[in-house]
């Protein structure tokens, strides 16, 4: 018997590749390389040009001396005032603990009302349902105005005050500002995260499990500790890792509530600095310090998850789930606490919408006035409208490239068998744990630095690079709905195609783009509606263009909303919470679609 | 309709070897099966053929074709899949015309093609209905007809009939066979069922732990299985370790508990009084009368009894040692009664192997 050479690696690789694998592979690489690796690594390179020893300075880093006065009690004639407004640890310290307050309490309040919705069967159970998916619905700066409008200072009494003195008649006004705010308002925003999470989480949870448990002896809170928490908390770390992120990079809450000891603020000003020449060179080490944290956290919480999870929740539903009835304790607890909670979360999207149906909201406590004008407003005036078709026009572009790169990635991710192709599918599902902002500072200093003056160069023109940072941004979320419909196709199937003499082009297009329509669908749907409601990069490179009062500028929705809260013209900020309504229903149509026209299973995490 | 060879094909999963320097050639029409347990590496054999896997080492022929760096879709194999991968956004029709299409066939002669396809697989006017809206076994024969309608080099068959229930199973294998007959198309056909493939074959690669144990037809593996493991894995065999107390020409005198049983000297290995020796007993071969060709006679008693309908299964223990035997179906001893049996001395195989060789682990 003659004896063979082992096969070579490079024939290996040549057998699985041809040219259409070839360009699958190379395309997402490129893309993410170019648009989204370099940029985010160029803040290394950024940070260099400040000594970053400044960066324990004072006002960075102040663990021993904070200023600020945490919680105050103001003593008036009959009445007592309570000022909440946290203490200044400095911009970064300020950033972390934020991030770390949020994301507790949001998972503490998640986790009771995914509960209560996941294991208990009480009346009206169905409306607390429909009411926590409220929350979810994101309309950028309008929600932290209607919070600041009812917790915060303003130039009357705040809706909560004037509701505790002038309803109950109790001698107090709660006043809640600066850092306190800004948490406050993040915590209402983004507890629906660790909610969704958590619930899926119990959901997918193996009944047999507790009731093993129960079974042996475990009951209540014993039950609860020792096997569904640790059964759910891949899902609850996930979801919380997710709200460290968005809590970090968020700069809604900390320019409606005018906080600037924070770094996402920091960065951001940076942008609005630069139309008026303004020179900041620690910019990009902050940029570099805020993308450490965001890694160092999902680095940390590796161990419980992996990345992919983060992106796709699903819903569950392989058991009947465990669902039993509350005690008269249990009961009461559920309609004086947990609904009550609920309501409370929905109050900035009652606010905003409200708000959009009213002629002003000045110094009372509640808007005033009904009015549909505002919706009218959006099409008249032109900056208003320019604003929605830039959008538009951003996403579907921004959309029609995630979907190409997400099937590209998912083919060759779920086909191939290739070295290389986990790291490929780790870069695809990365922008999740980068903050947006990192990615609006990477994307101006590194195409100002290597393509000036061309379509590139956000200065120039900041469209195109919107549009990419877009669909980097948004793309784990399609991604990873599109790659589960790929994993979910048995490979026998496209097997059976190539067997009769399919190229792997044609079993693409035959056999697996046919069967993952829907996937494609929701994927595309759900894409869309993220870049609609993007802020990071819209309110900072899109600002780059110009301003509302620009007649043609570049800036999308956000963008417009950003512009008509912090520069306040006539009917602006109700304008801007007609905009926030549009963003809703839009959200909504996504929502409905997709459960119900296309049955996925993909939760909207609202981001 | 080709000739198949594997010239010293191996296949490495990371560390795990699935398939161990394997030689087998395959003739033109022949209905060849690969038999073993799961994890033998069989399935792993067919989708080398096919085209799914690469070998690491070894070369793969059609006719004198060299096909190991071909790819799939340039090989002209057709596969039957064990979960038929039927796909369920076309109809049946599409899915049989699938293949035609792709070789650029006249839309006529693709209809014409999928009408005689289904008519021999028994559905006719099947073409507009979707997969799930068909049974099992009709699945079965779509993903069959999709398959031949091609007039494939090779039929891969890999487990075709496990998702089938017990009836439709024994219909299909019929089936199979008849139309592997009927067009004389070289078959390779994967199972782990023994019954399945000795019906069915024309010849039997016996494998274990990625490495073929014994090639022949169902005959040969039957009635003179090359080692302990294919005469342990075909049939339901009472599998036996003991010593050799003395060896006369081909027929070896073995020690097993109390119990002397002679026996003939099967396998490659060498045998010596004093070693240790594996004895195997097919329950089918045991006899009420004492037979004319010399044999041992068991006497014990009956441990166990069970009725099986075509015959009863007994359990019979003598010595300290237990044997399965078959006895007539109305033969029902009652347990704890006497029971003499006898069983040829050449049909007691004897191997000098090791326990290590078992298929799997044997109560004694």
């Amino acid at each position: 018997m003659a004896r063979h050479e082992g096969l070579g690696r490079l024939t290996r690789l040549r057998y699985e590749l041809d040219a259409f694998t070839l360009i699958e592979i190379i395309f997402p690489v490129f893309m993410l390389t170019l648009f989204l690796l370099l940029p985010v690594l160029s803040t290394f390179e950024a940070a260099t040009k400040y000594r970053l020893s400044n960066l324990l300075g004072e006002s960075y880093w102040n663990p021993w001396n904070p200023t600020g006065q945490g919680v105050r009690l103001i003593k008036g004639a009959g009445y007592t005032r309570i000022v909440v407004e946290g203490w200044n640890y400095g911009v970064i310290l300020n950033s972390v603990i934020n991030a770390a307050v949020v994301t507790l309490a949001a998972s503490i309040l998640g986790i009771i009302v995914a509960f209560v919705l996941a294991r208990y069967e009480f009346p009206a159970k169905t409306l607390l349902r429909v009411m926590a998916i409220v929350p979810l619905l994101v309309t950028p700066f309008v929600n932290a105005y209607v919070i600041k409008k009812i917790f915060g200072p303003t130039f009357g009494t705040n809706t909560l005050s004037w509701f505790l003195h002038d309803i109950l008649h109790l001698p107090i006004y709660i006043e809640v500002r600066n850092l306190a705010g800004v948490t406050l308002t993040q915590i209402i925003t983004f507890y629906p995260i660790i909610y969704l999470n958590m619930f899926s989480a119990l959901l997918n949870i193996d009944p047999n499990l507790e009731e093993q448990a129960e079974n042996l002896g475990a009951r209540g809170f014993k039950l609860f500790r020792t096997v569904t928490l640790p059964l759910a908390l891949p899902g609850l770390a996930a979801g919380a890792a997710l709200v460290f992120i968005f809590s970090l990079e968020d700069v809604g809450a900390p320019i409606i509530f005018g906080f600037r000891d924070i770094l996402s603020y920091r960065i951001f000003a940076y942008f609005i600095g630069l139309s008026a020449g303004s020179k900041s060179p620690e910019v990009g080490a902050l940029a570099l310090v805020m993308l450490l944290i965001a890694l160092t956290v999902f680095v940390g919480i590796r161990q419980y998850v992996s990345l992919r999870q983060y992106a796709m929740i699903s819903k569950g539903g392989r058991w009947k789930p465990r669902i039993t009835k509350p005690g008269w304790k249990g009961l009461l607890a559920i309609y004086l606490v947990v609904f009550p909670i609920v309501l409370f979360t929905m109050l900035p999207q009652l606010g905003v919408i409200t708000l959009s149906l009213s002629e002003r909201w000045g110094t009372s406590p509640l808007p005033q006035g009904f009015t549909l004008s505002n919706f009218a407003g959006i099409i008249h005036r032109s900056g208003v409208f320019r604003g929605i078709e830039n959008s538009f026009t951003y996403s579907t572009l921004a959309v029609s490239i995630i979907i190409l790169v997400s099937i590209s990635v998912s083919y060759v991710v779920s086909r191939l068998r290739i070295p290389g192709m986990t790291a490929l599918d780790t870069l695809a599902t990365m922008p999740i744990a980068i903050p947006g902002l990192v990615v609006a500072y990477g994307y101006f200093f590194f195409f100002r630095g290597i393509a000036r003056g061309t379509i590139l160069d956000p200065l120039r023109d900041p469209a195109i690079p919107i549009i990419l940072a877009y669909s980097m941004r948004r793309l784990p979320f399609a991604a990873r709905s599109i790659f589960a419909g790929f994993s979910q196709v048995h490979e026998a199937l496209d097997e059976a195609a190539m067997n009769l003499g399919a190229t792997r082009r044609k079993v693409l297009s035959s056999i697996l783009l046919p069967m993952l329509l829907l996937n494609i669908a929701s994927g595309t749907l759900l894409s869309f509606v993220y870049c609609m409601g993007e802020t990071s990069v819209s309110v900072t490179l899109g600002g780059l263009g110009g301003d509302v009062g620009t007649p043609n500028h570049r800036g999308p929705i956000t963008m417009v909303i950003y512009d008509l809260i912090s520069n306040p013209r006539a009917n602006s900020i109700q304008l801007a919470a007609a905009l926030g309504v549009i963003l809703m229903s839009l959200q909504i149509t996504a929502i409905v679609l997709i459960t119900l026209v296309f049955k996925q299973s993909y939760a909207f995490i609202g981001v | 309709m080709v000739k198949l060879r594997l010239d010293n094909v191996t296949k490495r999963f990371g560390r795990t070897v699935a398939v161990s320097g394997m030689s087998v050639e395959v003739e033109h029409g022949e209905l060849f099966t690969f038999l073993g347990p799961s994890g033998c590496g069989k399935s792993t054999t067919l989708r080398l053929i096919a085209g799914f896997e690469l070998p690491d080492e070894g070369k793969i022929f059609f006719d004198d074709e060299d096909v190991t760096l071909k790819k799939p879709y340039e090989r002209g194999t057709a596969m039957v899949f064990q979960n038929y991968a039927l796909w369920p956004h076309m109809t049946v029709y599409d899915n049989i015309a699938y293949g035609l299409k792709l070789r650029k066939l006249p839309k006529n002669e693709i209809k014409r093609k999928v009408k005689e396809a289904l008519e021999m697989v028994k559905l006719p006017g099947y073409e507009d209905r979707y997969p799930t809206q068909l049974s099992g076994g009709e699945q079965q024969r779509v993903a069959l007809a999709r398959a031949l309608v091609v007039e494939p080099k090779i039929l891969l068959l890999d487990e075709p009939l496990s998702n089938l229930d017990a009836k439709l199973r024994l219909e299909m294998r019929e089936e199979i066979r008849r139309l592997q007959r009927e067009l004389g198309v070289t078959t390779i056909y994967v199972t782990h069922d023994q019954e399945e493939a000795m019906s069915i074959s024309d010849r039997i690669a016996v494998m274990n732990k990625g490495r073929l144990m014994q090639v022949g037809t169902p005959h040969e593996i039957y009635y003179k299985p090359r080692n302990i493991f294919v005469a342990s894995f075909i049939g339901r065999s009472t599998v036996l370790q003991g010593r050799v107390l003395r060896i006369e020409e081909d027929v070896a005198e073995v020690l097993v508990g109390n119990l002397r049983l002679r026996g003939i000297v099967m396998g490659d290995e060498a045998m010596r009084p004093g070693g240790e020796a594996m004895i195997v007993i097919r329950p089918e071969f045991f006899e009420k009368e004492a037979p004319r060709e010399p044999y041992n006679t068991i006497k014990g008693r009956v441990a166990l009894s069970m009725f099986m309908g075509v015959f009863n299964q007994v359990r019979i223990e003598d010595g300290g040692v237990g044997l399965t035997a078959y006895l007539e179906p109305e033969d029902t001893p009652p347990l704890g009664s006497e029971l003499t049996l006898y069983i040829p001395i050449n049909k007691v195989y004897v191997y000098a192997a090791s326990q290590a060789l078992l298929p799997y682990k044997t109560g004694m």
